[in-house]
């Protein structure tokens, strides 16, 4: 079992309770337990009954932010728990016109970073039976007794390299925040295959994207991809057949990542919701390193009223494309 | 019938053996993931693994599958029906996957006229099966009464152990294809494998009468309230041993190219879009109950068993963990405690 802080718990329980059963949202979106301790899933909250299944713990990983795009055809006003990485994504949808910001409060949940299910199991052995956490460490159940780590070693991949674990937008903040982190290996990965000669670099992406399903979950789980028609479903012209043909997953693959060129927040969603675990951030991160490097420093989806610089534009914008 | 044991050291030499015939496919780890692929000089085998991340459906019924290659010109049409001949070894599948094959069988072979394209993989295939000794925590398969150790279906079945593999003949081809390995296997007549019981995950799950109970619930206010988090990705349906929609799709252009079919989704929006545009599933609630549906109740209903195995793939890789679990509880299909 995972333990959730139960004075957290209380606090926001409290607070969306009120707002809730008070009238001042129709829905709230958060977190209910899955069948597993280490699984948290969306949960849809209309009444007290639904509340009382609410936590937030280390494994609230799915970004609630996206189910907004269909909430608000159904309700008037709702209520969203957002972590850092969230609350970037409402940004996000918020530039791209897709989300009134006065018909959503915001709850802003400070996060410590979530945890990563296969690292647990790694570091336990086996399959552990349970999870306490303290001071920055985690205490995991197995057969063989308690095993200590260090929390920094198990977080997700989606968490590791943050660097705003505080809300950058709400209505009210929730908990204590977490204050700024750093991430010096952020763009390690990008840097590596950037060093690589060509073709190596190639048949590295070849190589990742030949266990690409096409099952579109990076897409789906995206912040980015809001489009009410993706390319990949647009029959006239058909950019994108069913193949399995590497063309095809490039295809795919880059034409995702250029879309989300300055406009990538970085929560990592793609990769977490892939099945067969390609390493889709180094795509955008990519992306993001060349915006940085082309246009100046830009985080996407910290101030929504920062345009990405792909979608303004300056005289004196470097055209570094044409001055080769 | 035929026994024959191999030490975990001289494995590779086996693998190199019976890949000379015709693909060996097995459970490769491919990056973070354990995937079925062709054995090749070199791959990195993994027989330890519950279960692969993507289900080994694709050895009968491939992602991708080209069956026509076509050339135009001339005011004239070529086609060629293109059919692979070579025998392949499917090693490695574990009891609830042979399950979920029996199943597909049904669909593909049990018709009039079989599908082509999946008998012909069917029958040229050699299944080696691998009883389980351990199960992972996604695990579910006693649910359905699956016994993890035994492989009906399969041409052998094989047991793992620290250091050793003993392989079972289950049928005539499982006995050929053993004394096709000859020296490379020692005889194996004296081994035991003691009867193991193992214990998979207990969601509590009342399954009995639940395909009956569905029949009149296609407009129960309850799917109102399950598809809510599904995101409309095909992760469930891809990862899933028993979900086997496909498509039919052309690679190439007008003048030449080649026809293939490969998996489909119900999960997609365009699923079933008919021409002029109507879509009968237009939305998330009709695709996540059509596919619910199917497993519980409209397989069921023509084939008298619910399409599910308990391999526990969506229930892992479900990215908001809507799984067929999920499902079930919220239609019911729960054990209530008796007082």
């Amino acid at each position: 079992m995972a333990e959730p802080n139960l004075d957290q718990m209380e606090k926001i329980r409290d607070v969306v309770a009120q707002d809730l059963l008070g009238g001042r949202i129709e829905l709230l979106l958060g977190w209910e337990k899955g069948h597993y301790w280490w699984q948290s899933r969306p949960l849809f909250a209309h009444s007290k009954e639904d509340l009382e299944k609410l936590v937030w713990d280390s494994f609230c990983a799915v970004n609630l932010s996206r189910y907004l795009l269909d909430e608000l055809k159904d309700h008037q006003k709702v209520g969203v728990l957002v972590k850092g990485c969230d609350a970037r994504a409402f940004n996000r949808l918020l530039q791209d016109n897709m989300v009134e910001r006065d018909r959503v409060v915001l709850y802003g949940l400070p996060c410590p970073g979530m945890l990563d299910y296969d690292r647990l199991a790694a570091a336990a052995e086996s399959a552990p039976d349970g999870i306490t956490e303290q001071n920055g460490r985690v205490i995991l159940k197995t057969a063989r007794g308690e095993v200590e780590i260090e929390r920094d070693a198990v977080l997700m991949d989606k968490c590791k390299d943050c660097l705003y674990p505080d809300p950058v937008v709400y209505d009210q903040l929730l908990l204590e925040p977490q204050g700024e982190r750093e991430a010096p290996e952020r763009f390690k990965a990008v840097g590596d295959l950037e060093n690589l000669p060509d073709n190596e670099r190639f048949a590295y992406w070849e190589k990742e994207l030949s266990r690409c399903l096409r099952c579109y979950a990076c897409r789906q789980a995206c912040p980015y991809c809001s489009c009410r028609e993706c390319f990949v479903e647009q029959e006239n012209p058909r950019w994108q057949g069913r193949a399995y043909q590497p063309s095809e997953n490039f295809l795919f693959h880059l034409v995702r990542a250029y879309h989300g060129a300055g406009r990538c927040i970085d929560c990592g969603e793609c990769e977490r919701a892939c099945p067969v675990g390609i390493p889709l951030q180094e795509l955008n991160r990519k992306l993001t390193k060349d915006i940085n490097e082309l246009y100046g420093h830009y985080e996407a989806g910290l101030d929504a009223e920062l345009e990405p610089p792909l979608l303004t534009y300056r005289p004196d914008d470097p055209a570094a494309f044409s001055e080769k | 019938m035929l026994k024959k044991v191999i030490t975990r050291d001289k494995l590779p030499a086996l693998w190199a053996h019976l890949s000379e015939q015709g693909p060996l496919i097995l459970p490769v780890q491919d990056g973070p993931v354990v995937l079925f692929k062709p054995w090749q000089e070199g791959t990195a085998v993994n027989l330890d693994a519950v279960n692969s991340a993507v289900s080994p459906k694709d050895i009968f019924l491939p992602r991708e599958e080209t069956f026509l290659h076509y050339r135009s010109g001339n005011q004239q049409l070529e086609l060629k029906a293109v059919a692979e001949e070579e025998p392949v070894i499917a090693f490695g599948l574990h009891p609830c996957d042979l399950k979920a094959i029996e199943m597909l069988d049904r669909v593909f072979m049990e018709q009039d006229p079989p599908d082509a394209l999946y008998r012909n993989r069917r029958e040229r295939t050699t299944v080696v099966a691998l009883a389980c000794s351990e199960p992972d925590p996604f695990c579910f398969c006693n649910d359905f009464g699956i016994d993890p150790t035994a492989a009906p279906g399969a041409d052998i079945l094989g047991h793992l152990t620290d250091s050793s593999l003993l392989l079972e003949a289950l049928t005539d081809k499982g006995k050929a294809l053993l004394e096709q390995a000859g020296e490379l296997l020692e005889d194996g007549s004296g081994e035991q494998v003691e009867k193991q019981e193992i214990k998979t995950a207990d969601f509590g799950l009342k399954l009995e009468g639940l395909p009956a109970d569905l029949k009149n619930r296609f407009d129960d206010p309850v799917w109102d309230e399950i598809y809510k988090s599904c995101l409309s990705c095909g992760v469930c349906t891809y990862v899933c041993p028993t979900c086997y929609c496909f498509d039919v799709e052309d690679f190439g252009h007008a003048a030449e190219g080649e026809r293939f079919r490969c998996w489909d989704s119900c999960m997609y929006g365009h699923f079933t879009v008919m021409a002029g545009g109507h879509n009968p599933r237009p939305d998330r609630k009709e695709r996540v109950r059509q596919r619910f549906m199917h497993k519980l109740q409209y397989y069921p209903e023509v084939y008298d068993e619910i399409a599910c195995v308990g391999c526990g793939r969506c229930l892992r890789s479900c990215p908001v963990n809507l799984d067929i679990v999920q499902a079930i509880k919220a239609l019911g299909g729960e054990k209530v405690e008796q007082r």
